[in-house]
């Protein structure tokens, strides 16, 4: 694109009011709760999904966009992200995630959001509308992988945000959308391979020490997390009698949602027993849970199955655990949680991945995953997960006209994204490597 | 593991040897164009290619059934299948360390590549030290030796690194004040000019004392004693003289002109700039002096110098003439380098076939070897790769790679064979545990140290 | 009178004080000479250190100490092919940072080869700094007789033992020692330079902070390097020597010294491909090696590629062993699962192949270790004779000296031990052993075997 026309097209979106009024007409609509419909338009307006239908008439001043060949899809949500708390991943100065301390469930995720980040830009560009956005860095957190500091346990607040706003208030959908818990772990085998920047093989409980020694720290941690727990049920219960000299404690006001299961846990394990621990101790808390990054479904399936526990997977493009297993083992993980009947939905936990969330869901395709299903785990399966259903996550009337038009499946990797609306407000595709692009394009 | 593998190839011994013939199938040759039909291989060569092939009497006949045909991916920056680490830290120029010297044929990453398509990679030396250690590219022939590795014929390397990377051993994070004892030059991009000018200044002078050695022993001169042989300025000699190329990893844009006026100084030239993800700004430099660029797809923002890359650097190196690879750099995005190469085509609209000759025809070029691989050609090594669908959708999966002919990977037989794998492992399993109920209270009977593995 | 009193006195003092007697006569014992039949019954005659006679009638000279031999068998001192027994307790298993046992030998392993004492010494910068070097060391000159761990290992039926140094890559030459205690330290000697000791020892780390060389390609190309320069050193020496007159003086460099006066070399390779590897590099250096380690010996490529290089190869007989205190969820890989299964039917099979082999201690020294271990390789196929050879006649045919021991001989040297019951059985004792034809009893063993170096905090009992 030329500068100018940049310009104009810039200008031309920027002066649309979120409360504009646009006819995307004649496109193909996949709706991903309902079966797609052809040659239909869709009418938004006050930044929600107004109608859906054939026979729309663009009124008199509503701006139409001719989507002749083209499809609408609902934007697409990345489960696990630091969109916005983390810049340059290697420079620690721009990274936010990770606080000091072991329980620090006060901490929001959301009032750190750096909206101007320019992986906001990045991601918008292939679909990305909305986002979880989480607390806790790679390695345990705690100064995690930067060094020091005690192993997070409980990191924060995760964020549901969309992907572009003036300010974090703009950009909220949900501020403590879920808990972030990193249930402890009995470092096992070495060498993960890959980019686990979440990576929940964290705590090293062993440190070299015999599986015994390790057994015993780990016991002692979920010991410990317990009776974190506990001390929240007695201030809960403290709070309720409101004698006089009752003190506000800000931790334990953060623990109440979740003891009111009114904000779900979301828990880092990966392996089978862990998530057998995590899900037990989440019976005997009576707290609901989603499980973060699980890499041994097969064994806990059924449990997961059987309490309706949904699970965020991780990279699906990601080396298998250990020399023996099956080189396509992590490629057919979304199968195996799809055939236990566990809902799912995926997150790249790499700001510098999120763009390629769907061509994740794509692999799982190509290695057995019916489509839909990997459509529905960018999209509804995680408004739902994260409490957001009612508003958003498919193309229904009544929900924030968060939408994407494309040229074809969004899923393959040649689909570009020609239209990108937040709230009913179309956004410019253009960003820091566009600008790049623009700029060096242009160089006699 | 290997017994059994070792089966399977014996199985399929009769593909190995004489000729085999791939029909029904969509071919995308790369050079010469796509079609549906046919490639005739002979004694691990490519004898035809077309859409209407004449099959020999006794030809082993490989049904492609539709599936989609392509050259095996060429992978022009890898660290697979190296014994005993991957930098010689230690030192600022490491030119003496040979990667040959460490192969490990058994690194299981070589059969995950294998089974994401890719027959050839480039094995590096890593990003420590401005300048490393010798280069050299492998067949991924998952069950010969480390000779058997070797692709025999190929100009050797030698990796060059500039930015972030060589100067973090000299310039330690948080080193305020006093954490500059262990420190080594160089700690800034000024001093990594400096310590490749000198190892280059250096190796002229060791050219000279050898040129003038062997014109004495030409001239028929008696009772000489050679120079000493110093391996870390051999490579370097060799390098002046065009006999060993340079792959150099470099991001920033000043790095990468740098690099190429200290090349045009000492008179040789850059053979790829890898990673070079701010090629897009000095693309006609880069052009004019003629050097490959290999760079990731869309990876940036992990370090500082990553934070301008742009997707669209491929793309427009591209259309400045720059001969361009993309490559992984890891073990993991190695297996899915024909998705990398599509990201081409969203991010700055490449065609299909150039997108393609990204992992293909390119690296081949790049690595000096397109007269054996790289494209789908008589006379050309059996290299290639069947997918079931078009190779530059994510929707495609491996089905069979051939290396000189001979399949080395089949995900049916590696799928169907995964059970009596399980038994074979559950056996040793079950015997060890037999073995071992009479533990305890047996002290002294010798741990084992630290070498079970 | 008084004179033959006197001379009487002085005889019987002398024999009150002559630790052993002239001549010693083992009669009616079996005897398993390794270099021939088994003698059901028969009789060794010692004298002066040697074998003077074995055979079935051989008759008892008359100023013999007669040993009764009924029940007991002899066989040839076993014979230890790599150790560091006689040494200085040297460094122990540096990587692992397992705690040495007191007086325990370290062990030759090569996860964690002997690293060089670290620290304040600068570090290297490259090869022209010679890291790790110190070939010009000949165990010979470092013996230290009081080493209690001589008695330890002796007490296991071992009478020589080709003890190196091992510290650093070029560690220095081995020496062929007797396992004679309170002895002068060159009366021990049968052959002081066995060969050039070298490990792949390095900097941890891979990189940033350690000296050169800090990757295993670091260290091979530091070895190259020597050679090269070694090469070059005699180039220059020679052509001096012939004609030293307005030719510039060549330095003295012990490093090369030590390195050109090696007639052989040790190469480290558990791996099949470090087998490779190190096989392939000794070619390239042209010189004649000993491969020590030989964990992978047991696959047939392993066997294939030691044949081939004709190179004999010292077998560890410390078998690996799955890991005592696992995660019941974690298994060890296929790969690994298989070489501990069969790594103890490698010298059987290297014996079926005809490559040339030998079992070595490892640094197991408790007699009760290195019974059960050789057992193992007993169980796993190699028969008992192969096993006994193994450590006797095998290792000194390796080592050139089967001329002088590893058999027993007219005219070899009195190296035996004598057991009741069959050796490497786990009900048998050694009831004596002859070292350069002077006797000694096992030492007394408390508690049976104090446990190895181990990395298993609270496994020794």
């Amino acid at each position: 694109m030329r500068p100018v026309a940049v310009l104009l097209a810039w200008v031309a979106i920027a002066a649309a009011a979120s409360n504009e009024t646009i006819l995307i007409h004649n496109a193909d609509v996949y709706p991903v709760t309902s079966a797609p419909m052809k040659g239909v338009s869709v009418l938004i307006q006050d930044g929600k999904i107004a109608d859906i239908g054939p026979r729309l008439a663009p009124a008199k001043g509503v701006r139409v966009i001719e989507a002749r060949g083209l499809r609408v899809y609902p934007g697409m949500l990345d489960s696990g992200t630091e969109l916005g708390l983390s810049e340059i991943s290697g420079v620690r100065v721009t990274v936010d995630t990770g606080e000091l301390g072991e329980f620090m469930p006060q901490l929001k995720a959301l009032v750190a959001v750096n909206p101007e980040s320019e992986h906001f830009g990045v991601v918008r560009v292939n679909g990305i509308t909305s986002a979880m956005t989480f607390p806790s860095s790679g390695g345990g957190g705690g100064g995690g992988r930067f060094g020091g500091g005690e192993r997070q346990i409980i990191s924060g607040q995760a964020a549901l945000i969309h992907t572009d706003g003036w300010t974090w208030e703009d950009m909220e959908i949900n501020r403590s959308a879920a808990m972030h818990l990193i249930f402890p772990a009995i470092a096992g085998r070495g060498g993960r391979g890959g980019n686990a920047d979440f990576g929940p093989d964290l705590i090293p409980n062993s440190g070299g020490g015999t599986y015994t020694q390790a057994r015993r720290t780990y016991e002692q941690q979920i010991a410990k997390l317990s009776e974190f727990f506990d001390d929240a049920r007695k201030y809960q219960k403290a709070r309720a009698a409101n004698l006089p000299g009752f003190v506000r404690d800000l931790k334990f006001e953060a623990m109440l949602p979740v003891l009111d299961r009114k904000m779900p846990v979301a828990i880092s394990a990966s392996r089978a027993s862990a998530i057998h621990d995590a899900i037990a101790f989440a019976e005997k808390e009576n707290i609901r849970i989603v499980i973060l990054q699980p890499r041994e479904l097969d064994r806990v399936a059924p449990e997961l199955k059987a309490k309706n526990i949904p699970v965020i997977l991780g990279r699906v493009l990601a080396l298998p655990e250990t020399e023996d297993s099956p080189y396509d083992e992590a490629f057919t993980l979304p199968l195996v949680a799809y055939k236990a009947g566990v809902k799912f939905a995926f997150g790249t936990f790499t700001n510098e991945f999120v763009r390629n969330l769907p061509y994740q869901a794509a692999t799982a395709v190509a290695f057995g995953l019916p489509y839909e299903e990997a459509l529905k785990a960018i999209t509804i399966n995680p408004a739902e997960i994260w409490g957001a259903g009612d508003k958003l996550g498919s193309v229904e009337k009544g929900k924030f006209a968060d939408l994407i038009v494309t040229d074809g499946d969004p899923l393959e990797i040649q689909t570009q994204v020609k239209h990108l609306f937040i709230k009913g407000k179309e956004v410019a595709l253009t960003n820091k490597q566009t600008r790049l692009y623009e700029k060096y394009s242009a160089r006699p | 593991m290997k017994k059994l593998f070792l089966a399977v190839l014996v199985a399929f011994a009769p593909l190995c040897a004489e000729t085999i013939v791939i029909q029904n199938a969509n071919v995308l040759t790369v050079t010469k164009g796509s079609f549906k039909g046919s490639i005739l291989i002979r004694d691990g060569k490519i004898v035809e290619a077309g859409e209407k092939v004449d099959v020999p009497e006794g030809a082993t006949k490989i049904d492609a059934a539709n599936q989609y045909v392509m050259p095996g991916i060429i992978d022009c920056h890898s660290h697979i299948a190296i014994d005993g680490g991957v930098n010689e830290g230690s030192v600022a120029v490491s030119s003496m360390v040979n990667i040959r010297d460490v192969l490990d044929p058994e690194d299981i990453a070589i059969y995950r590549a294998l089974a994401g398509g890719v027959t050839t990679a480039n094995i590096l030396h890593g990003s420590a030290n401005p300048i490393g250690g010798c280069t050299l590219p492998i067949k991924l022939r998952w069950g010969k030796d480390a000779q058997g590795l070797i692709f025999q014929g190929a100009t050797p390397g030698i990796k060059f690194a500039l930015g972030e990377n060589p100067k973090s051993a000299g310039n330690p994070q948080g080193g305020r004040g006093g954490a500059t004892t262990n420190a080594r030059y160089p700690a800034t991009r000024m001093g990594v000019e400096d310590v490749i000018r000198e190892a280059f200044n250096e190796a002229k002078t060791y050219k000279a004392e050898w040129d003038e050695y062997n014109a004495k022993v030409a001239r028929g001169e008696h009772g000489l004693i050679p120079p000493r042989t110093d391996l870390r300025l051999e490579p370097l000699k060799e390098v002046l003289e065009g006999k060993r190329y340079v792959h150099a990893h470099c991001y920033r844009a000043d790095e990468i002109l740098m690099l190429l006026r200290v090349a045009d100084d000492y008179g040789f030239k850059i053979r790829t700039l890898q990673h070079v993800l701010e090629g897009y700004k000095v693309a006609d430099e880069i052009a004019a002096h003629g050097a490959g660029a290999s760079t990731f797809s869309d990876w940036w923002s992990y370090k500082v110098e990553a934070y301008d890359a742009i997707p669209y650097n491929t793309a427009m190196m591209v259309k400045k003439g720059i001969i361009v690879s993309v490559n992984s750099d890891d073990a993991e995005l190695m297996r899915h380098l024909n998705t990398e190469a599509a990201k081409a085509m969203k991010y700055g609209g490449l065609t299909e076939t150039q997108a393609l000759a990204l992992v293909t025809i390119n690296p081949a070029k790049q690595l000096g070897i397109d007269n054996r691989v790289g494209s789908i050609e008589p006379g050309k090594d059996a290299d290639l790769v069947i997918y079931d669908k078009d190779p530059m959708s994510d929707y495609a999966k491996v089905q069979k790679v051939l290396i000189d002919g001979t399949v080395y990977f089949d995900r049916d037989t590696e799928v169907s064979g995964r059970a009596a794998k399980q038994a074979a492992k559950q056996r040793l399993i079950d015997k060890e545990k037999q073995n071992q109920p009479r533990q305890g209270g047996r002290g002294g009977r010798g741990g084992q140290g630290g070498q079970v593995q | 009178m008084t004179r033959k009193l006197l001379t009487g006195l002085l005889l019987v003092c002398a024999c009150a004080l002559a630790q052993s007697p002239e001549a010693v006569a083992i009669v009616n014992a079996k005897i398993v000479t390794v270099s021939g039949p088994t003698i059901d019954r028969g009789t060794v005659v010692v004298r002066n250190g040697l074998i003077e006679a074995v055979g079935e009638n051989v008759s008892v000279p008359a100023d013999a100490w007669v040993v009764a031999g009924e029940g007991l068998t002899v066989y040839p001192g076993l014979i230890d092919p790599l150790s560091t027994v006689g040494l200085e307790a040297a460094a122990p298993a540096a990587a692992t940072g397992g705690r040495a046992g007191r007086g325990a030998a370290a062990p030759m392993t090569l996860a964690a080869p002997a690293a060089t004492p670290t620290a304040p010494a600068e570090r290297a910068r490259g090869p022209e700094d010679r890291p790790a070097t110190t070939s010009w060391l000949l165990a010979a000159d470092e013996l230290q007789p009081t080493d209690r761990g001589i008695e330890t290992i002796r007490s296991a039926g071992f009478t020589t033992s080709a003890t190196f140094p091992n510290r650093g890559i070029f560690a220095g030459q081995g020496s062929l020692i007797d396992l004679a205690s309170g002895e002068k330290a060159g009366d021990m000697v049968v052959v002081p330079a066995l060969g050039q000791y070298i490990s792949l020892s390095r900097g941890g780390g891979g990189g940033f902070g350690a000296g050169f060389p800090s990757s295993l390609m670091g260290v091979i190309a530091y070895i190259r390097q020597i050679y090269l320069d070694a090469a070059h050193y005699q180039l220059v020496k020679d052509a001096y020597a012939k004609n030293p007159r307005g030719m510039e003086r060549p330095a003295y460099d012990r490093a090369l010294e030590g390195v050109l006066a090696s007639s052989r070399i040790l190469f480290p390779a558990n791996r099949l491909v470090e087998m490779d590897r190190m096989l392939r590099f000794a070619a390239e250096l042209k010189q004649p090696v000993i491969l020590y380690g030989g964990r992978e010996a047991y696959r047939p490529e392993a066997l294939e590629v030691l044949k081939k290089a004709a190179a004999p190869v010292l077998v560890s007989m410390r078998w690996p062993e799955a890991p005592r205190d696992p995660n019941p969820e974690d298994v060890d890989s296929f790969r690994v699962l298989e070489m501990r299964d069969n790594a103890p039917t490698a010298p059987a099979l290297l014996e079926k192949a005809g490559v040339r082999f030998a079992l070595y201690t490892d640094g197991l020294e408790q007699p009760r270790d290195i019974q059960r271990a050789v057992k193992k390789a007993i169980d796993a196929g190699l028969s008992r004779d192969n096993a006994i050879r193994a450590l006797t006649l095998s290792p000194a045919e390796i080592y050139g000296v089967s001329d002088r021991m590893g058999s027993i001989d007219k005219g070899k040297i009195a190296n035996l031990v004598v057991t009741k019951g069959e050796i490497f059985d786990d009900r048998t004792s050694i009831q004596m052993i002859f070292v350069d034809g002077k006797k000694y009893t096992p030492a007394e063993t408390n508690g049976g075997g104090r446990g190895m170096t181990t990395t298993q905090p609270g496994e020794n009992q």
